[in-house]
């Protein structure tokens, strides 16, 4: 189990996202940015329906088979001179890190971005034995240095303009007055990281994919970073979720060509590393020790669970960028490690439905995630189910529950249904301005809180019906 | 902790709760994939000259610089007129065994110091003082294993004499290949990468194979995108009508 982020309810957090006019416009010009190129890689790209098929194919596969493809990527590892770490919950994936941490007497630990090391929240932990992790990504670097979150899966810091970098940098790193000029302040980034990247004992990357019968782990990036933290420290580790691992090379290639133009509309990103265990003899730069971690917290759970599809996830961001829900409130009202409509699932995934219970409503199930999406994970049916299980959970306010049991008794016999149309009519008069039922009382107010309701028309369609 | 057994049962426990999935298979894999790649190289040598063409557009479309040379004698001088542009004194390179070329008598005549990168094992401290050559160096040469056409990717595999970082701590770097790296598309990649890994992989082998698309680049600061962020700040490729020389 992973802790929430924050104590605040969604409605707080969504409406102090509302009324953040900076947060709105860099959200509005990313995601428009985003849309765009990606739509315009696909269109250039004429076999990517069919790869996208392909590629939706191969993680199903994988996954009817995940235990054989783990035992092979395990046995591959070991014989190419790494070590497989096996961790059910987050806080074992930590404990695994923090020994070899402890035991190699590690200072400072350079990390690659890397969202399951943000879901399992290992830089705190690094934090706490003396350990310095730094982000080597430059925006989670900004964000590092901000004592902020990510708030998106590949952009982590669009929320942030480059006046607001430059202050950042001129406070935190001791260098007065520097401009709000991103070629500067990249340079900058560049100086600070360069020198970390070459002192620091240990490396800590993700993994994008794992190739289970070469025993490689891909990491993807395109600042260079994953290369660096995996071939200047002596030690690496990968962390990575048990759905990563994929068959074989020439799935990798599938995969590749969609990634990057879903992600950043690139063909490629500028850097894909394939990492096979530690240095080998002659080489004159790579680790001397290679540690992978297989990650469960709750993934196992949902092999045969509803939320088996989001297993697919590849973590493109593309279902984000076309959220109408994402685009108005930002990564960090969501409120957990994974935001957007992916990031719904995977946070019922890694915390247990009772997480999301008002997450789940925050969607307009409009479908265009499922549209985006490279392997077509179909995140809206997932979304109902999740809703669904947080109303028979009885995770859902009893008043909800109450009114839409009812409301079901309704829609299931006629002659209430026309009965209660009538009692509406009356009922509502005393709530109708200018065609619209902008307030309720009691618990009803919930309700028209944040939306109108239309009122019960003079004459319902069925009554019309008669009539013809 | 949790075992490899533990973790093993507990997938397999969920996976036998799942009855009626719809059949899929994972990609098709090439049977012999040695014997594939050869004939696929065949092919490729009949039409290299549309395949170049669609990878210096597609490599000046990603901010390479694309230069082309008759003959590998000719290396040398290009790579003098890029270090000569960019005031690069110092320039590391591939051992000529890997790079097909010499260019290090050449390049120094010309002032420029090269160093180059040993083949065999060298003691710790040897490693350490040619990380910092390499960290220091203008330029980084090296050769490449693939230039794919599709996405204008060098594909490098690393081992002794060919550093990873030759291609990623110099603010430079330049790769030069001939025909015989050419490929059309990713998909062929994953045949070549099917090809590597069959059988016993050669002993010098080393442990990363690098996918380079362009320079090093960022837009984290409101989407600018700005290069050199932590590897080179500029890709040249060199390719050599006339052939590198291979001595494997």
């Amino acid at each position: 189990m992973t802790e929430p982020i924050v104590s605040t309810p969604l409605r707080e957090r969504a409406t102090r996202a509302l009324g953040d006019r900076l947060l709105h416009e860099a959200l509005d010009i990313a995601t428009t940015r985003f849309i765009a190129l990606r739509r315009d890689a696909f269109a250039d790209f004429p076999e990517g329906e069919q790869l996208r098929d392909r590629a939706r194919a191969i993680k199903e596969a994988t996954l009817q088979r995940l235990d054989a493809h783990l035992e092979t990527l395990v046995a591959n590892v070991e014989r190419l001179g790494g070590h497989v770490h096996f961790a059910a919950t987050a806080e074992e994936a930590r404990e695994v890190i923090l020994d070899i941490a402890r035991r190699t007497g590690a200072r400072m630990a350079v990390k690659s971005k890397s969202m399951a090391t943000e879901e399992i929240h290992l830089n705190d932990a690094l934090q706490a034995i003396g350990v310095t992790p730094v982000e080597t990504d430059l925006g989670e670097y900004i964000i590092q240095l901000a004592h902020e979150r990510p708030s998106h899966i590949i952009a982590p810091a669009i929320h942030k303009t480059k006046g607001q970098v430059a202050e950042l940098f001129s406070r935190e790193l001791k260098r007065p007055g520097l401009p709000a000029d991103p070629e500067v302040l990249t340079k900058i980034a560049r100086e600070e990281l360069r020198e970390k990247f070459l002192t620091a004992d240990l490396g800590i990357t993700g993994a994008n994919f794992a190739v289970a019968d070469t025993g490689t782990v891909v990491l993807v990036t395109n600042e260079g970073n994953g290369r660096m933290v995996t071939s200047l420290p002596r030690v690496h580790v990968a962390v990575m979720g048990v759905e990563k691992v994929i068959p074989s090379m020439t799935d990798l290639a599938v995969f590749l060509a969609i990634l990057a133009k879903s992600a950043t509309g690139q063909k490629l990103s500028v850097y894909t590393t394939l990492v096979q265990g530690p240095r080998r003899p002659g080489e004159l730069e790579g680790p001397d020790e290679f540690h992978l971690v297989l990650l469960d917290n709750g993934r196992i759970a949902q092999i045969a669970g509803t939320l088996r599809e989001s297993l697919y996830c590849l973590r493109c961001g593309a279902c984000l960028n076309v959220c109408p829900v994402y685009r108005q409130i930002g990564g960090h009202a969501y409120g957990y490690t994974y935001p957007g409509p992916i990031g719904i699932l995977l946070t019922a995934m890694l915390n247990g439905p009772r997480s999301v219970k008002d997450l789940a409503h925050a969607s307009s199930l409009c479908g265009a995630c499922a549209d985006a999406c490279p392997v077509r994970i179909d995140i809206p049916r997932m979304l109902i189910e999740l809703r669904r299980e947080v109303d028979e959970r009885k995770i859902a306010p009893w008043s909800e529950r109450v009114v839409f049991k009812a409301f079901a008794r309704l829609l299931r016999s006629p002659a209430l249904y026309r009965l209660s149309a009538r009692i509406g009519r009356a009922l509502q008069r005393p709530f109708v301005r200018d065609g619209r039922i902008r307030t309720l009382p009691l618990v009803f107010g919930q309700w028209t809180r944040t939306r109108d309701l239309p009122p019960v028309a003079a004459r319902t369609f069925q009554e019309r019906w008669r009539d013809l | 902790m949790t075992s490899k057994a533990e973790f093993l049962a507990r997938i397999r426990t969920e996976m036998a709760k799942t009855p009626g999935l719809f059949t899929a298979s994972p990609a098709e894999r090439p049977a012999q994939p040695g014997r594939r790649l050869e004939v696929l190289r065949r092919e490729l040598s009949e039409r290299w000259p549309q395949t170049l063409e669609r990878f210096r557009l597609e490599f000046e479309r990603v901010a390479g610089v694309f230069h082309r040379v008759a003959t590998a004698a000719e290396v040398p001088a290009a790579l003098e007129r890029i270090c000569s542009e960019r005031a690069a004194q110092r320039l590391v390179a591939w051992p000529a065994e890997e790079l097909g070329v010499t260019i290090a008598p050449a390049l120094g005549a010309a002032g420029i110091a090269v160093e180059s990168m040993p083949r065999g094992v060298v003691p710790e401290h040897e490693r350490i003082r040619l990380r910092e050559v390499i960290a220091s160096a203008d330029l980084g040469v090296t050769g490449a294993d693939l230039a794919v056409a599709e996405t204008a990717t060098l594909v490098l595999v690393s081992a002794a004499g060919r550093p990873r970082s030759t291609s990623l701590l110099p603010p430079c770097h330049v790769a030069v290949f001939d025909r015989e790296a050419l490929v059309e598309s990713l998909e062929q990649v994953g045949l070549a990468l099917e090809a590597w890994h069959e059988g016993t992989p050669p002993p010098e082998r080393g442990a990363v194979i690098n996918f380079i698309t362009g320079p090093s680049r960022t837009a984290d600061i409101e989407l600018t995108l700005t290069r050199g962020v932590h590897g080179p700040k500029e890709i040249h490729a060199i390719f050599v009508d006339g052939g590198l020389s291979r001595h494997g």
